[in-house]
């Protein structure tokens, strides 16, 4: 292995392999660190189940393709990654043998929830293409350039006039939940119940006071969901070809044990077997905030008081994921098709939250360390993949909300619990489709929060958005106003990862915003950007 | 009165921005390249169905500098910031009859370039917009938008 580079990064996930690629391409020799014994991170597939069924251990929704920069700077396509959006995306069934369905196609979207309340139809239309005028201005500010502050934003807003403009923009979505936002505009339950749920599943809690503000944002792309065929592992894999064909090095089972540093300024890491490598001009972390500055450093390092602040002041988001992934070998068939046969079509299926109310009450529980009574969702990949599983089998996904530290028992329970709670979550998908007997699920791996953790650490407590999602905690101020523009205490130490603005999920908008900063501080020429 | 799209209209055009910003309390420093790429949509006379007109718009600390038509195959200039919509768009901006910040929030108009600029410098870019949209007195000899059954993009 060799031993010194312009740019070590800490973490091979889709972050730290975007961020490594686009500095290859400028000429910087990279070396990607990755302490698994494959690149991806959080774009895992394995065969957790049975040979041949291919599971998304973890990441499973792309809803940023052909919105984030780096699919087209990078060639992700040509490295092989093939996305498919399906055509019937997202359902929600309903304990009445009702279903709530949306399509790729905005007018069926719309008379699918004409049949709830006609007037929510033409307000969901008006939404979702008011959302889609701004979504090329509201991406290219908020979530591909470096944070700007709040109040900048507002400020910006009332000069321009917007909310005299906008039917749904305002400066009071700032202090607003997502609850709210529903019952102003809309009018159903089940309506508000499937966007509401919509929201939660791109990691904005429904009663969370401030998250209305970026509502408009995910109605926009309400129906932008792609799924990675061959499972999302294949797009790491194409960014780490993209950084080996442009002479970056990914290294794996390199579990980085420190960071070095010398007179304040980082230059390079040590490894656990003892190895080190210098790094000439910089190094990124893309993992979590507490293990770059309280296991890789110490009080030496960075300042003492600033590793307090990460002990006390780094927030993380208040419940989890517990999931379910199953071999079938039939796919689906809902009662609710009787009402909507496209149903069974959808790829992802709210399993029978009807009001914003009911998911309210779960958060209540989860966040007492209550388990709630299982609705989780279910996601049937080979739909619109069939090289996911043997032919005439399907591969099932199913994703419960619940808490990462129970109240009986703390994290550690989830080992206990796990299996029990996977059944009540098949049970649960049963109640909707009944052909899923016992005999259809050929094996079953439950994934609990405590699993996340464990195979991915740098998702604290389970922590799938790497931070909580709150206004507070957005922007630049993400992670800590210190780290909100990617530069830390340390000089030429970034950080790059999902802990940074936008956030987690599959945006690559960290390692793209870092990029620009690092750039700036290099000197490097922005040959990506363009104009 | 400048016909729309003349050497004498962009005059007036320049003159127009100038006259407002110079009102202005702060205006920022540097220089900024836009370029303006306008898309015959079979509704505007001014350009042909399917062909492209395609301006470029110096501002340096505020002021306009110089605007001018360019060959829409020449694209060689480095850009701050490019617009991009169809013609009937751009002739109701300059014509006042569509207001140039609702044809980019609701994406009639492409806007591409370092978003924050826009944003932190809100009160300059809606003065230069202004001064588009309705500072000069033009005139439209092919006939003046809205043009009748033209579709919005």
């Amino acid at each position: 292995m060799r031993d010194a580079c312009d740019i070590v990064i800490i973490g091979a996930g889709h972050n730290g392999l975007t961020l490594g690629s686009y500095l290859a391409r400028s000429g910087l020799d990279v070396i990607v660190c990755e302490r698994r014994h494959e690149e991806g991170g959080g774009l895992c597939t394995e065969e957790l189940t049975l040979p041949g069924f291919l599971h998304n251990v973890h990441a499973n929704y792309h809803t940023f393709v052909d919105m984030a920069p780096p699919v087209a700077d990078l060639d992700v396509r040509a490295h092989g990654v093939e996305y498919v959006r399906p055509e019937v995306q997202m359902a929600s069934v309903f304990e009445d043998g009702t279903a709530l369905v949306v399509h790729d196609d905005l007018d069926k979207t719309c008379a699918s929830i004409a049949r709830f309340d006609e007037e929510d139809a033409e307000t969901f239309r008006r939404l979702h293409r008011e959302a889609h005028g701004f979504i090329d201005l509201v991406l290219g500010t908020l979530m591909y350039e470096p944070p700007m502050a709040v109040k900048e934003l507002t400020k910006a807003l009332a000069s321009f006039g917007v909310e005299k403009r906008s039917e749904f923009l305002s400066v009071k979505l700032r202090v607003e939940t997502i609850d709210q936002f529903l019952a102003q505009h809309f009018r159903n339950p089940k309506v508000k119940a499937h966007l509401a749920f919509h929201g939660a599943v791109c990691g904005y809690t429904n009663d969370v006071k401030g998250l209305a503000i970026g509502f408009p944002l995910l109605a926009g792309k309400i129906d932008n969901w792609h799924l990675c065929v061959g499972g999302s592992h294949r797009l790491a894999h194409a960014l780490w070809r993209d950084l080996a064909q442009h002479g970056g090095v990914m290294v794996s089972d390199a579990e980085v044990s420190r960071v070095l540093v010398d007179g304040g300024r980082a230059v390079g890491v040590r490894l656990a077997d003892g190895t080190e490598i210098t790094a000439a001009k910089a190094v990124v972390s893309t993992v979590s905030v507490e293990q770059t500055f309280l296991e890789f450093m110490d009080g030496q390092a960075v300042p003492e008081p600033f590793r307090e602040k990460v002990r006390t002041e780094v927030r993380h988001k208040d419940w989890t994921l517990f999931s379910v992934h199953l071999a079938m070998d039939r796919f689906p068939e809902y009662e609710a098709a009787a009402f909507d046969p496209d149903v069974d079509r959808a790829w992802v299926v709210n399993l029978g939250y009807g009001s914003p109310q009911e998911l309210d009450a779960d958060w209540a529980a989860i966040r007492a360390g209550r388990l709630p009574d299982p609705r989780p969702n279910a996601a049937v990949n080979s739909l619109y993949d069939p090289t996911d599983a043997p032919e005439g089998c399907a591969t099932g996904l199913l994703r419960q909300f619940a808490p990462f530290a129970l109240a009986e028992g703390g994290a550690g329970a989830w080992d206990g619990v796990g299996p029990y709670y996977g059944r009540k979550c098949v049970e649960a998908w049963r109640r909707f489709a009944p052909n899923l007997t016992d005999d259809a699920f050929l094996d079953r791996a439950v994934f609990t929060p405590l699993d996340i953790a464990r195979k991915l650490p740098n998702m604290v407590r389970g922590d799938w958005m790497m931070g909580e999602i709150s206004l507070d905690n957005m922007l630049d101020q993400r992670p800590l106003p210190e780290l909100g523009h990617y530069r830390t205490p340390v000089e030429r130490l970034y950080m790059g990862g999902s802990t940074q603005h936008p956030h987690g999920f599959i945006t690559f908008g960290p390692a793209y915003n870092a990029l620009s900063v690092i750039a700036e501080d290099l000197g490097l020429e922005h040959w990506w950007r363009k104009v | 009165m400048p016909d729309i799209y003349t050497p004498d209209w962009y005059d007036a055009v320049v003159k127009a921005i100038n006259g407002r910003v110079e009102q202005l309390k702060d205006v920022p420093a540097g220089a900024w390249t836009c370029r303006i790429e306008i898309a015959g949509d079979g509704s505007s006379p001014y350009v042909s169905a399917g062909g492209q007109r395609h301006f470029l718009v110096r501002i340096e600390n505020g002021q306009c500098t110089w605007y001018r038509e360019v060959d829409p195959e020449d694209d060689g200039t480095e850009l701050d910031y490019r617009f991009q919509g169809p013609a009937t768009i751009f002739d109701e901006i300059a014509a006042g009859v569509l207001d140039p910040i609702d044809a980019a929030l609701h994406g009639t108009v492409k806007v591409r370039g370092d978003m924050r600029f826009m944003l932190r410098q809100a009160e300059l870019v809606k003065t230069l917009l202004e001064a588009y949209a309705d500072g000069v007195e033009t005139t439209w000899p092919e006939g003046a938008p809205p043009y009748e059954g033209a579709a919005h993009a």
